[in-house]
């Protein structure tokens, strides 16, 4: 196997037993989907930097490895969320993680459920980051997981802590909101 | 676990991933790499580096000379084991010729019994025999094979042998010959009979 095709878990060890380019490729992984989480959940970019940064660092100097049946990706995203947790505390920010959400009283009744409707989404950069940043945190926390960290539902139940029903239901909502916000983007 | 039929979910998912916009900036990216490679943890030297890397260090140096100069002492002044003499009875056959000597034996001795009395008594002449064996390195080896083998020959045959083989150079081999026959046969004058028989 070669080192583009190895896993996550194996680059992590080859890099701990002194394989620097194995760091190269596993940082090229992950780069991307790990910023726009961050972005994407704390809503500035400033912030999100300090974290990204702050997460990769850790992880350099780290000897530790994933734990139990946690994967590399689930184990990189549980740090990074730690980290921007560990910034609102430390400056005394509300941690809009923890609000508990009525899911039930913000429904609306989503008839866009067609997937053809999707090709009437809207495309544009700025305008998925202003729907995004429309969604509940807890909604948006799971959406970002599951597209930016491509983690699965159990994945994402475990990291979060959170039941697996309640997951989906909120990927289920973020899902319909974002439909009906880019939709009504491209409409008017 | 998940269904791997694409959801409206996954769609929606897959439509962020492939239209969001923003990148970690180019900064970040570089700081972090180099940090990486800073920070690269040290390989874990095998078994044969940690000892060179041991070898090269000046207190273990000197353990290690102190180590080799006692070692080197003691086998100085050890008493060496005395070196007992050995002695190398068979003759320098090969393994089937000797069996073969060793089978013939009994067949010489009757022979020698039946045989007229030789000039010299039957100790005399094995014992030439034997030193032969022990220069057997000396004389030609097939030779001393058949001569073992062979019924007792006269004095003329030997001296017959002796100018035989001065005559193939074997000159070392026919003076110790001569020499054994000089000892056998002290009141014979070989010189004479030996000149005698070159002149036949």
């Amino acid at each position: 196997m070669s080192a583009a095709e190895s896993s996550d878990e194996s680059l992590l060890a080859r890099y701990r037993s002194g394989d620097g380019p194995a760091f190269e490729i596993l940082y090229a992984r992950h780069r991307q989907g790990l910023y726009r989480f961050l972005l994407g959940l704390s809503g500035k970019a400033e912030l999100a930097e300090e974290v990204y940064q702050d997460t990769w660092l850790s992880l350099i100097r780290s000897t530790s490895q994933p734990q139990g049946r946690a994967n590399f990706r689930t184990w990189l995203y549980q740090i990074a969320r730690n980290r921007l947790i560990d910034h609102w505390r430390k400056h005394g920010i509300h941690n809009p993680l923890h609000d508990s959400y009525d899911e039930q009283a913000h429904a609306v009744i989503d008839n866009a459920a067609d997937p053809e409707q999707l090709l009437s989404l809207s495309r544009d950069g700025q305008r998925l980051e202003t729907a995004l940043q429309n969604l509940p945190a807890d909604q948006r926390e799971v959406f970002l997981l599951r597209a930016h960290g491509e983690l699965d539902l159990p994945q994402i139940a475990t990291l979060t802590e959170t039941p697996l029903e309640t997951v989906k239901s909120r990927l289920r909502y973020a899902q319909q909101k974002l439909r009906r916000l880019l939709a009504e983007e491209v409409l008017t | 676990m998940t269904d791997a039929r694409p959801t409206p979910e996954d769609e929606m998912a897959k439509h962020f991933r492939e239209h969001a916009a923003v990148e970690p900036p180019a900064h970040l990216d570089s700081f972090i790499l180099a940090a990486a490679q800073r920070e690269v943890p040290v390989r874990r030297p095998n078994l044969w580096q940690r000892w060179m890397q041991a070898c090269q260090k000046p207190r273990w140096q000197v353990a290690f000379a102190s180590l080799i100069g006692v070692a080197l002492m003691l086998a100085l002044v050890r008493p060496s084991p005395e070196q007992t003499p050995i002695y190398d009875f068979t003759p320098k056959a090969s393994a089937p010729q000797a069996k073969k000597e060793y089978a013939e034996a009994p067949a010489a001795a009757a022979r020698s019994l039946a045989a007229p009395a030789p000039a010299a008594p039957m100790a005399d002449f094995a014992a030439p025999e034997q030193s032969e064996a022990f220069n057997a390195e000396l004389a030609e080896e097939p030779k001393v094979s058949k001569r073992a083998a062979a019924p007792v020959k006269s004095l003329d045959d030997q001296l017959r042998e002796v100018l035989r083989l001065q005559k193939t150079g074997h000159k070392q081999a026919a003076d110790k010959l001569l020499a054994d026959l000089h000892k056998r046969y002290p009141d014979e004058n070989l010189t004479v009979r030996l000149k005698n028989l070159q002149k036949n």
